[in-house]
């Protein structure tokens, strides 16, 4: 089976249990770098090699099931009595022209870390969380006022996958979106009106220096720290941040579920899903990888790794208790979206593609709407020719 | 500019000695200071390490950042990937210097048909980037078995050192005298055993030299490790440093960052201080022909 | 390494056999025969690796640049169509002159560092040595580790560069290097004219030294300025190593990757694209392996007309 390297840390827990109650099939486990993911298991498919099973970031299903790399595993997911409870966004994104080529594995959603600490000292409530963009703009500059080193907001601007994890949500929750229509190749809208609302939030945030100066170049590894040392009011990120954050001292901190330009609120739904290539020699054996990964055992063993399950029948039971602020993962996760399309890397998570050039542009540079217009042009261009050319 | 320049020439005769000790030496400083930075950050503690405003000496001394590579708790295990290194690096070596000394003595003392069209046509290899020809050179790799692993990944590095080799050792070989080969022949040698008994330890330093570079392109090799590698147990420090760099989403340190810079860095750095006099001889000899 | 001078690699000096050799074995082969075939035989192997690992991949390029080619699915033959799309792709001919920018912007500060550490530590004075061994010590340091260190020296917050800068009260906030086009390549070039400034400094040393000194003194006894000696002999006599010194950091700053990928990943605005990291792109980001493959050959083609213009400049140069 191969998984991503950020997947280490539980991937071992549960290739032990899996191994220890299974005598008949054996896992081992193979790690590929994250970031080449997806070039490395495109290669081993395209050459007939590769794994029995993977394990593949739910954003790229729709393109791996597109070309034929996955085994097609409707029927056998319809034996499967939770089949029901399994998450939507995830269930979604493993179908391509009615047929199933996945099942959630695990999941992640993105929420808001806010510095309790510094809610307080600023004279806001740390226990109402912003509900609202205007609050987070509030609170944001509440906190810029403290004094030197202290800083509102932070985010990784020069991270594309970041901020479809963080920053989209703020659209969705505004009732808006980056792609429009169902079906396998949905258009973009990046030059919509609520887009360039929610550009001028961070653009207002970042020109009244609210924002964390590291903003702009960040690829994704100093925003994080920067929250943790506790200078930071707010701070988006996922269920993953926690174990980091629980070693932070000196603050308080807790979790808000990202909020829309006048409330409600939704949420990335990330995490992977676990499909059985084309190319596998044991699909039967796979199966039954798949089978037990998605069964109460194994989730279970991820909940106690802190990663959020898939199974939205043992939320409840499996995941909450273990910690007080996974309840409000939780919610953000049944709100979890996640955009549907075959060329969601040129679109969304390449660092020189169309979605973090138009967040850069707009936000560090001012010029919305022209950052907004070429954006969706590049994006209409890689809509129409397929990434694959 | 005229100015500037005219009293570079010769800078040390028109300065006073003292003046030129004080300018090679703040030279000297500048290009220490990042080295220096490297080492000290790699030995501050994890919370030290990224401390805002960053501290210029660690206040205190430890190796969290060292022991951070360990393996422990699924992190990264630096020791697997410097052995990935070591592997990758030596095989590369052993492989390039047996077969440009080889093909050296070949080219340089053994005349056949074609011979010199033969090492013109290996030549044109420095021309053309290999950065150029990775896609198809992993289709190749694949098609004989061996994507994927850390020896087709040396096998790539000893194809593209070989034009610098057998270069180097075919003028080594070219420049030894030829009696003392005849006189190797009049005492019954055979061309092929020739090579080991009497011309190879004439050749050594060119050896050395190649030995030398070979070592430093492949341990240091970034680009085509980064593509042709796939699991992340086979990948050789660099491409391990990019992993650090990512992070998982907020989990860089940069002083693990820099530790595992300091682990890729220093032994180069300490091979250099050894045989200094091979590398920069064998760096002018390859280059300035 | 004495060995190496001008006229090594062209004193074939073929072998006679002598009365004594050719009775040695009566095999089925003559003593030139058996001389050849081991000839043959030694070059074999090196032979197989580049046919193996360079020819055969390179003719494959070619066809697969003839290609619609992605990762996975169906390739399809499209002639020219990649080549023709290439310029009409606005990211690659930015690429392209950004490349031929940071190019024509190293060169000279690289060639112009390296003849300043030259004049400074040739010679055997005392205190030589150690500065040469300081200055060439970033040059072992593989391209990736150095870019690893300098991303970090250069951060704004975490950085030591910014914080310096601060402590001597020449900024009042941490500058945000690699915010800015100019400052990012500013730090990349930094950072290279560091790592490799070393190396041109060995280069051009050795080149000084080999100029007969008797020359230079000969032209100040005729009563020439020191100006006039480094001008109209110095320069013109280091032509050669010159020249060398000029393919190598323009090969090597056309092919750039390492420290664009690393360092600024291409930003801001993906202004620091280089032509190989473009093509990393399109090849291992988009997977048109086709299209990849396309800009491959033309980059190729720059590069080997580059230096054949190059190699004609080193030829000219020593019959000067």
């Amino acid at each position: 089976m191969w998984a991503r390297d950020s997947q280490k840390t539980f991937i071992g827990d549960l290739t032990k249990a899996f191994n220890k109650s299974h005598t008949d099939v054996q896992l081992r486990v193979d790690l590929i770098p994250a970031s080449n993911f997806v070039q490395k298991f495109g290669t081993a498919v395209g050459s007939g090699s590769g794994p029995d099973v993977v394990s593949i970031d739910l954003v790229y299903l729709p393109y791996f099931s597109s070309v034929g790399a996955l085994e097609d595993i409707t029927d056998r997911a319809n034996t499967l009595s939770y089949k029901s409870g399994l998450d939507p966004a995830h269930m979604r994104l493993a179908t391509y022209k009615g047929k199933l080529y996945a099942l959630p594995f695990t999941s992640e959603a993105s929420v808001l870390y806010y510095n309790k600490t510094l809610f307080k000292k600023a004279g806001l409530d740390p226990d109402k969380p912003p509900k609202t963009w205007a609050d987070i703009e509030t609170a944001a500059r509440k906190i810029r006022e403290l004094g030197d080193g202290y800083y509102g907001y932070v985010f990784s601007g020069a991270c594309a996958g970041c901020n479809a994890f963080t920053f989209m949500p703020y659209i969705w929750a505004s009732g808006g979106d980056v792609l429009k229509g169902r079906g396998d190749n949905p258009k973009p809208t990046f030059d919509s009106s609520i887009i360039t609302e929610a550009l001028s939030l961070y653009r207002r945030m970042w020109q009244q220096g609210v924002m964390a100066p590291l903003s702009r170049t960040d690829q994704g590894s100093n925003a994080g720290p920067a929250f943790a040392s506790g200078k930071i009011g707010i701070y988006g990120s996922g269920a993953f941040f926690i174990p980091t954050l629980s070693k932070a001292k000196g603050f308080e901190w807790a979790v808000t579920p990202i909020p829309g330009k006048s409330g409600g609120y939704a949420s990335f739904a990330g995490g992977d899903e676990i499909a059985i290539p084309k190319t596998s020699k044991n699909k039967d054996a796979a199966w039954s990888v798949i089978k037990w990964a998605t069964g109460k055992d194994a989730q279970s063993v991820l909940a106690h790794d802190g990663i959020v399950p898939i199974r939205t029948d043992l939320l409840k039971s499996i995941y909450e208790p273990l910690n007080p602020n996974y309840p409000a993962l939780a919610r953000a996760m049944l709100r979890g979206r996640t955009p549907y399309s075959t060329v969601y890397n040129a679109l969304f998570n390449d660092n020189n593609g169309p979605w973090i050039t138009m967040i850069d542009d707009a936000v560090f540079k001012g010029n919305i709407e022209q950052a907004q217009r070429s954006a969706q042009q590049k994006a209409l261009d890689i809509v129409s020719s397929g990434t694959s050319g | 500019m005229k100015i500037g320049i005219t009293k570079l020439v010769d800078l040390r005769q028109a300065m006073p000695a003292l003046a030129w000790w004080v300018v090679c030496s703040a030279l000297a400083a500048l290009f220490i200071f990042p080295i220096y930075l490297m080492v000290m950050q790699s030995v501050k503690p994890l919370d030290e390490a990224v401390a805002i405003p960053p501290t210029l000496f660690p206040h205190q001394f430890s190796l969290e950042s060292f022991l951070a590579l360990s393996g422990e708790n699924g992190s990264i295990n630096i020791v697997h990937h410097i052995l990935n290194s070591l592997y990758v690096a030596i095989a590369a070596v052993v492989g390039t210097v047996v077969v440009s000394t080889l093909g050296g003595y070949g080219f340089a003392r053994l005349p056949f048909p074609g011979r010199n069209t033969l090492f013109f046509a290996m030549l044109t290899t420095f021309m053309i980037p290999f950065q150029a020809i990775i896609t198809p050179l992993y289709l190749v790799l694949r098609t004989i078995g061996i994507e994927n692993t850390l020896l087709g990944l040396a096998l790539v590095y000893i194809t593209f050192e070989l034009p610098f080799g057998l270069f180097l050792m075919r003028n080594s070989f070219a420049t030894i005298p030829a009696e003392l080969e005849e006189a190797a022949f009049l005492d019954g040698c055979s061309p092929l055993s020739a090579l080991p008994r009497v011309m190879l330890p004439l050749a050594l330093p060119g050896v050395v030299t190649t030995a030398l570079f070979t070592f430093f392109a492949s341990w240091n090799e970034f680009f085509a490790a980064l593509i042709l590698i796939t699991d992340q147990d086979k990948l050789t420090l660099p491409v391990t440093l990019s992993i650090l760099q990512t992070g998982q989403f907020g989990t860089l340190n940069w002083g693990i960052l820099e530790a595992g810079v300091v682990v890729s860095a220093i032994p180069c750095i300490i091979i250099y201080l050894l045989l200094q006099r091979y590398y920069v001889s064998g760096l002018l000899s390859g280059a300035l022909k | 390494m004495s060995g190496f001078t001008k006229q090594g690699p062209r004193n074939d000096t073929p072998y006679t056999p002598t009365a004594g050799v050719g009775r040695r074995r009566a095999g089925d082969l003559s003593w030139y025969q058996r001389r050849q075939l081991t000839g043959v035989l030694c070059v074999l192997p090196a032979a197989l690796f580049i046919t193996l690992f360079f020819f055969i991949p390179l003719v494959l390029a070619f066809w697969m640049s003839l290609y619609r080619w992605p990762l996975l699915g169906i390739h399809k033959f499209i002639g020219v169509a990649n080549y023709v799309a290439a310029f009409h792709d606005s990211t690659f001919l930015h690429a392209a002159g950004f490349t031929a920018e940071y190019t024509l912007i190293i060169t000279p500060i690289l060639l112009i560092v390296g003849l300043i550490l030259a004049l400074l530590v040739k010679g055997s004075r005392r205190g030589t040595g150690f500065f040469r061994t300081v200055y060439f010590l970033p040059v072992p340091i593989g391209f990736a580790s150095a870019s690893f260190l300098w991303v970090w020296l250069v951060q704004p917050d975490v950085g030591p560069f910014g914080r310096i800068l601060q402590m001597m009260h020449l900024v009042a906030q941490p500058p945000q290097w690699l915010a800015a086009t100019a400052s990012a390549l500013f730090v990349v070039i930094a950072m290279v004219t560091w790592k490799t400034s070393g190396m041109q400094m060995i280069l051009l040393m050795s080149g000084m030294q080999a100029i007969p000194t008797e020359l230079e003194e000969a032209a100040r006894v005729d009563g020439a300025g020191r100006w006039q000696v480094f001008f109209h002999i110095t320069l013109p006599l280091l032509r050669p190593t010159l020249a060398l010194v000029l393919v190598f950091s323009v090969a090597g700053s056309l092919l750039a990757f390492d420290q664009f990928y690393i360092i600024t990943g291409g930003g801001p605005s993906n202004s620091t694209i280089t032509a190989v990291y473009w093509i990393y792109h399109t090849s291992f980001v988009t997977f048109q392996l086709g299209y990849g493959s396309a800009l491959s050959i033309l980059l190729m083609l720059v590069l080997a007309a580059v230096s054949f213009v190059q190699l004609r400049l080193i030829h000219r140069s020593t019959e000067f």
